[in-house]
């Protein structure tokens, strides 16, 4: 695989600082819909373009996109906002699948790792609509306090910001889960550094969800999630679950 | 450098000013109920809610949500709102074209939240083209100048500095000053929790923590600067000098500095200053901290982390931060408007953008983006919040026809009226609750008897105490009084087996005479169960053991968990067989003569020797004997040169024999000067005959108990049992300083039953019959079960009829049980059918004895009036455990002297209880203590809320309020005084602490003269009388004095 090409692939699996341009387009956005599509396609285009050329990515791609990772994942423990959080945590996990292609029969369910990374940040992506509706921003601390002033609504961002961050059993879990054991015999320091980057993927979560979902109760007056919809994203997170444990058998 | 004494001097009397509004806390082993805004009660009540609020940041008041939910549910005096509503229109110049009244009626029963929020950006102009829908008007008058002075006096006008730069540049400082010092507190005031404890604690706070600083500052994150600060001056009045000079506050400034310092961490700042203030407290005399110390710790560390920040934070001094605010206004509203999280939610984004990137140009072209929406915002927010009220008013029609001065004028009219509302609202809950209050008093006199009561009893005041009083009373041929929990007998009492003295009084008063406990039986191997307990507390408390005890011995504890969670009840009462109980035992409350005195010294001191002599020389107890003790006792008291028998018995030589008696005099304390500190303390040990007679006399007249003794007279002490509950001792009687009633009914029982006692209560007036028995008992309020003590005391005449009594007090028990079981169900089982009265009491049990029962029972939870007068004023009226009943007959008190002591002691203490379940419900995250679920035991004085934070004061969530909903409904305490008004207005402005309670409004007083059913209140700064009877509703006042 040639240096264009790696890059070009960086642009969709997203290595840095490539990776900026993912973002700024992410960010720019204006209709909900739109993140949503673009959270499920732009990493299908860089597997599409990395499988295509049939050829192993090179050596120095794996830290490359390791340190991408990381850094996106430390960069996103700051973020307040829901969007820009959204499209830190893609960059971080997508980056990994630079991992996933290089694994060697795994590049085939590369696209359903990508997949697998993608929904739950699709979702995210949709409660952050709806909290733009209500409050003008999804965006930490403002108004805060979910729990109390929307107790559905908060319970459906917890799960789905865990399924993000790759809690057990959600695909996310497994594909992490698989690259760990993949690199830790070979590459202790990889699998070292994957288990990091997890780490932080759950401190930026607990902090979005701190800033969200605790503390006084913001936004009176303000509709909750309906029952239906609730219902809908628990069976769409089931699905998941259910997804992710089909996966890890299948691949064992 | 030092500062001059004169000048410390000044400090310490600005921290103690600064320190008057901070409420004390006491420790929670005893505690005590209390105003949180106690220091304020020179206030008008209104008044100080208002300050309290700006003071403690917290609310005074329910909201208006909560408030209409009363009004739906009939608590609230319609009538008196719409008074208030006229009041407040008529005071004010008419709006044209606008019916104030109707709109601020439609406002407080109709709309919910604020309708006149705080507005920065948006002005009357713009909300009137928002009420219009036409666009804003070009400038709204958001002048820069404006803000920036606006900023200056939200930042720097009373706060602290720290705020002030956390607020503009979003560095939490304030949090971590709190941590460290709650740190530091919790190291410093630790009571036997920790194993380790800070070294050099006894040099006090300030030097114990100065020392730590100097010899580990690697220890602190910000040591360097700590210890620069500390270099300025030795001590801690000099160093707050030298922070406040520092930031550049001015020393006019400093008083008010300082007490928003303290009112940050209020329930450690409070603790620290009852505890300076308790002289007889143990912790506080070993290790002394005030509030000196407190602030000196508090400002160094301040301003060490400001000087950390002060690496990227350009401002950290007053004049610094006004600079920045004058040159960069616009960013200086940016920053405020970002770290004090009111941005607009969409704007949010750009504004941390532009402060990220900085630039001026940058910043001043967001700024006014952001001004310009902030209004757009404000002003539409505005309109909408006035539309919905208007169309609830039927003026919406009104509203947009107003011209821009008008709409001014009336939004005016509601933000002042929104700012009182509160009062609005307690006003007329007060209402209907003194309307419901008197409904039901009765001023009949009781037809005549034409026997004495088979029994009678008297109980606490507690509010606890009408429910069975009442339940007693249909039981059968009872008569019950009210008086305070102590019986009008302050005591010190030192409990067998334990070293130190509790003070068994309300906390107002000190105790003169000391009780103590002895008991006939000999010493006791403690029982196996519990000296393997003790074994268990010292494994857990060494540094390695617990990972082995774990290990070893953990399984026990799981038994322990699955007995006391599924079982607790036969579990609990099967632990107690295994535990050492506790002997009969007598009070020592006579007082000693000089020989008895003498004597105990005497026999002290020869015990002492005979210990010494077996310890030092293994000397058998056969074998010294009786003059030997008395040769060496001489010996050591000089007024032998030597004690013989003892070198011929040991063959000592003369100096050993010298030395063993110096021994006695230095180690063993047998000396003159030690014997006369024991014969001191020994005068303080019980009551002289003279003090037993008036106690008793003033405690049976004050309740107007002088003639027609029963056979039986039941004094009941009562106290609460609970498990697992840090606030075991909340439920316990006040009027004992939060303690158990027992040893004080014990006590007054004693002194009743004297026949010499007896004789000279003649000459006061009380005729206490011969058969007449005093029998101390205690009404357990968690199980409502009445237990009768000293029976051995009882005279075989009494004996035959104790079942009868025991089957009334049985009965009793069970009833109260059935009625207050249901109301401490959960709400998705209150629709089941009420329990039986057994079950009811099984259900009681339980409460007590399991350990994850939060609420055991509701204390004193809905507490609302308290009555002064007979108990046939409100013996046909059901008060539901809502009222402290006091008996008093104001035609044995022609001087008032009762009336006074039971307004000074009773009534203040009803008071505190009354405003600590008021402030406690309104707001429970602030002045109360949140829920107990998230509650640690802390120093072993407190709790915290998890692992740090301030001491919470107050009440847990549990005890007032219900699923989230206040189950104690918040009314000052409405005063019912039975009495002629000149007869009770003459009590009330003889006692200087009342008449400010009643005149700033904190107490509601209501008195009833029986004579010509007159009904008076108080209100609004005199006494407004009612012709009417006392049947009819409060608000039918007619006129006024």
């Amino acid at each position: 695989m040639s240096i264009f090409s790696c890059l070009l692939a960086g642009l969709f699996l997203p290595l840095f600082p490539s990776s900026l341009v993912f973002n700024a387009v992410l960010r720019r956005l204006p209709h909900p819909w739109l993140p949503m599509v673009l959270l499920l396609v732009w990493p299908q285009i860089g597997l599409m373009l990395v499988l295509a050329l049939e050829a192993s990515p090179p050596d120095w791609v794996v830290p490359w996109a390791l340190l991408t990772s990381a850094l996106y994942a430390l960069r996103a423990l700051t973020l307040q906002d829901v969007r820009l959080w959204i499209g830190f945590l893609a960059t971080s996990l997508w980056a990994l699948l630079w991992l996933v292609v290089s694994g060697g029969g795994w590049a085939i369910a590369a696209p359903l790792h990508a997949l697998g990374l993608s929904l739950p940040l699709v979702l995210l992506c949709l409660l952050g609509a709806g909290l733009t509706r209500r409050f003008g921003a999804a965006r930490a601390g403002l108004p805060g306090g979910l729990a109390q002033s929307l107790p559905r609504y908060a319970g459906v961002l917890v799960v789905v910001v865990l399924a993000v961050i790759a809690t057990p059993l959600f695909p996310a879990f497994f594909t992490m889960l698989g690259l760990v054991l993949h690199a830790a015999p070979a590459v202790p320091l990889t699998a070292l550094a994957l288990a990091g980057i997890w780490l932080l993927w759950s401190w930026a979560g607990a902090r979005l969800l701190a800033g969200l979902v605790v503390g006084p109760a913001g936004g009176d007056g303000v509709a909750d999630l309906s029952r239906l919809a609730a219902w809908g994203y628990v069976g769409v997170l089931a699905a998941l679950v259910g997804a992710g444990i089909y996966g890890a058998m299948a691949l064992t | 450098m030092s500062l001059p004494l004169g000048q410390r001097l000044r400090v310490r009397a600005m921290t103690y000013m600064a320190g008057e509004p901070i409420p004390f806390f006491w420790p929670m082993r005893a505690f005590i109920h209390h105003n949180p805004l106690h220091g304020l009660e020179h206030l008008p009540f209104g008044d100080a809610v208002a300050a309290g609020a700006r003071l403690l940041h917290c609310r005074g008041h329910l909201s208006r949500r909560q408030y209409q939910g009363y009004l739906a549910a009939g608590k609230v005096d319609r009538s008196r709102l719409e008074a208030a509503v006229d009041a407040f229109v008529a005071a004010r110049p008419a709006i044209p074209g606008v019916a104030l009244g109707d709109w601020l009626m439609a406002l407080l029963t109709e709309t919910g939240g604020t309708v006149v929020p705080v507005r920065d950006f948006a002005d009357v102009p713009d909300i009137h083209a928002a009420v219009r829908g036409s666009p804003l008007p070009p400038d709204g008058g958001t002048g820069l100048g404006r803000l920036g002075e606006g900023l200056k006096t939200a930042l720097l006008a009373e706060g602290p500095v720290y705020a002030a730069v956390d607020g503009l540049y979003g560095t939490d400082i304030g949090m971590q000053l709190d941590e460290l010092v709650i740190r530091i507190c919790l190291e410093f005031l630790d009571e036997g929790q920790s194993v380790w404890g800070l070294p050099g604690r006894e040099h006090g706070l300030f030097t114990a923590w100065r020392k730590v600083v100097g010899r580990h500052g690697w220890l602190f994150p910000h040591g360097v600067h700590v210890r620069g600060i500390l270099a300025a001056d030795p001590s801690p009045e000099g160093v707050i000098v030298h922070v406040m000079e520092t930031l550049g506050v001015r020393e006019d400034r400093w008083t008010a500095y300082f007490t928003r310092e303290l009112a940050r961490l209020h329930g450690w700042a409070g603790f620290i200053r009852w505890r300076s203030s308790a002289r007889h407290y143990y912790w506080g005399r070993h290790y002394p901290a005030d509030l000196v110390d407190l602030l000196a710790v508090r400002l160094t560390l301040g301003l060490a982390l400001l000087k950390e920040h002060g690496r990227r934070v350009p401002a950290i001094t007053v004049p610094a931060i006004r600079e920045f605010i004058d040159k960069r206004t616009a960013e200086a509203c940016l920053r405020h408007e970002f770290h004090g999280s009111r941005l607009l939610p969409a704007l949010a984004q750009g504004v941390e953008e532009a402060l990220a990137l900085g630039g001026r140009v940058r910043i001043e072209r967001v700024f006014r983006e952001y001004t310009a929406a902030k209004r757009r915002h404000e002003a539409g927010h505005q309109a909408a919040r006035l539309r919905a009220v208007a169309a609830r008013a039927g003026a919406v029609t009104a509203l947009e026809g107003l011209s821009a001065g008008a709409l001014g004028r009336l939004l005016e009219g509601i933000g002042e009226f929104e700012t009182g509302e509160g009062m609005v609202w307690l006003e007329a809950m007060e209402s209907r609750a003194m309307g419901h209050l008197m409904a039901g008093v009765t001023l009949e006199p009781p037809p005549p008897r034409d026997k004495r009561p088979f029994a009678q009893a008297l109980f606490c005041i507690d509010t606890r105490s009408e429910r069975i009083r009442r339940h007693l009373e249909g039981a059968g041929d009872y008569q019950t009084f009210g008086i305070a929990g102590f019986f009008g007998v302050p005591i010190s009492f030192m409990e067998l087996g334990k070293g130190s003295e509790t003070h068994l009084c309300p906390v107002l008063l000190t105790p003169r005479n000391l009780t103590l406990e002895m008991t006939v039986d000999g010493p006791r191997d403690p029982a196996a169960v519990t000296a393997l307990e003790k074994v268990l507390h010292e494994l857990k408390e060494t540094v390695l053991t617990p990972f082995v005890t774990v290990e070893a011995i953990g399984l026990l504890f799981g038994f322990d968990m699955v007995g006391k969670t599924l079982i607790p009840r036969f579990y609990n009462r099967w632990r107690r067989h295994l535990h050492e109980h506790k002997p009969a035992t007598h009070l020592l409350m006579d007082k000693l003569d000089r020989d008895q005195a003498d004597s105990i010294v005497r026999a002290v001191q020869r015990a002492v020797i005979v210990k010494a002599v077996e310890q030092e020389y293994r000397l058998p107890a056969e074998r010294i004997t009786d003059d030997l003790v008395r040769e060496l006792r001489e010996a050591a008291l000089g007024r032998l040169p030597g004690a013989p028998g003892l070198s011929q018995e040991l063959g000592l030589g003369p100096a050993e024999e010298q030395g063993f008696i110096r021994r006695l005099r230095e180690v063993y304390r047998i000396n003159p000067a030690f014997a006369r500190l024991q014969l001191e303390r020994l005068a303080r040990i019980g009551f002289s005959l003279d003090e037993q007679v008036g106690f008793v006399s003033q405690a049976l007249r004050s309740i107007g108990l002088t003639r027609d003794f029963s056979r039986f007279v039941l004094l009941v002490g009562h106290g609460s049992t609970s498990e697992n509950n840090p606030y075991e001792s909340a439920l316990d009687c006040g009027a004992c300083g939060g303690n158990h009633g027992l040893v004080n009914a014990r006590v007054l029982a004693q002194m009743a039953n004297k026949p010499e006692v007896r004789r000279r209560l003649v000459s006061h007036g009380v005729h206490i019959a011969d058969d007449a028995w005093f029998i101390p008992a205690r009404h357990n309020t968690a199980t409502d079960a009445l237990e009768l003590f000293d029976l051995d005391r009882l005279p075989s005449t009494h004996i035959v009829y104790l079942d009868r009594l025991r089957s009334g007090l049985t009965a009793a028990s069970r009833l109260c049980a059935q009625e207050r079981i249901p109301s401490l169900r959960a709400s998705s089982r209150a629709t089941r059918p009420p329990p039986g009265a057994a079950a009811a009491c099984r259900a009681a049990e339980r409460n007590a004895m399991d350990w994850s029962q939060v609420r055991p029972e509701w204390g004193l939870s809905r507490n609302a009036y308290f009555v002064i007068g007979r108990r046939d004023l409100t013996r046909r009226l059901s008060l539901e455990g809502r009222a402290f009943l006091h008996s008093y007959d104001y035609r044995l008190d022609p001087r008032r002297r009762l009336l006074e002591n039971i307004l000074t002691g009773p009534l203040v203490v009803g008071q505190w209880i009354n405003m600590e379940h008021y402030f406690s419900t309104v707001d429970n995250a602030g002045l109360g203590a949140g829920s107990k679920v998230y509650h640690n035991i802390t120093g072993r004085f407190g709790v915290m809320r998890g692992n740090l934070s301030d001491l919470r004061t107050g009440l847990p969530a549990q005890t007032v309020l219900k699923q989230g909903e206040p189950y104690h409904e918040p009314l000052r305490l409405i005063t019912l005084m039975e009495a002629p008004l000149e007869h009770a207005r003459r009590a009330i402005e003889a006692v200087v602490a009342v008449k400010q309670l009643v005149r700033n409004g904190w107490i509601r007083v209501l008195v009833i003269d029986p004579e010509t059913t007159l009904v008076s209140v108080y209100d609004h700064g005199g006494w407004q009388h009612l012709s009417c009877p006392p049947s009819h509703p409060l608000s039918e006042e007619s006129r006024a004095s």
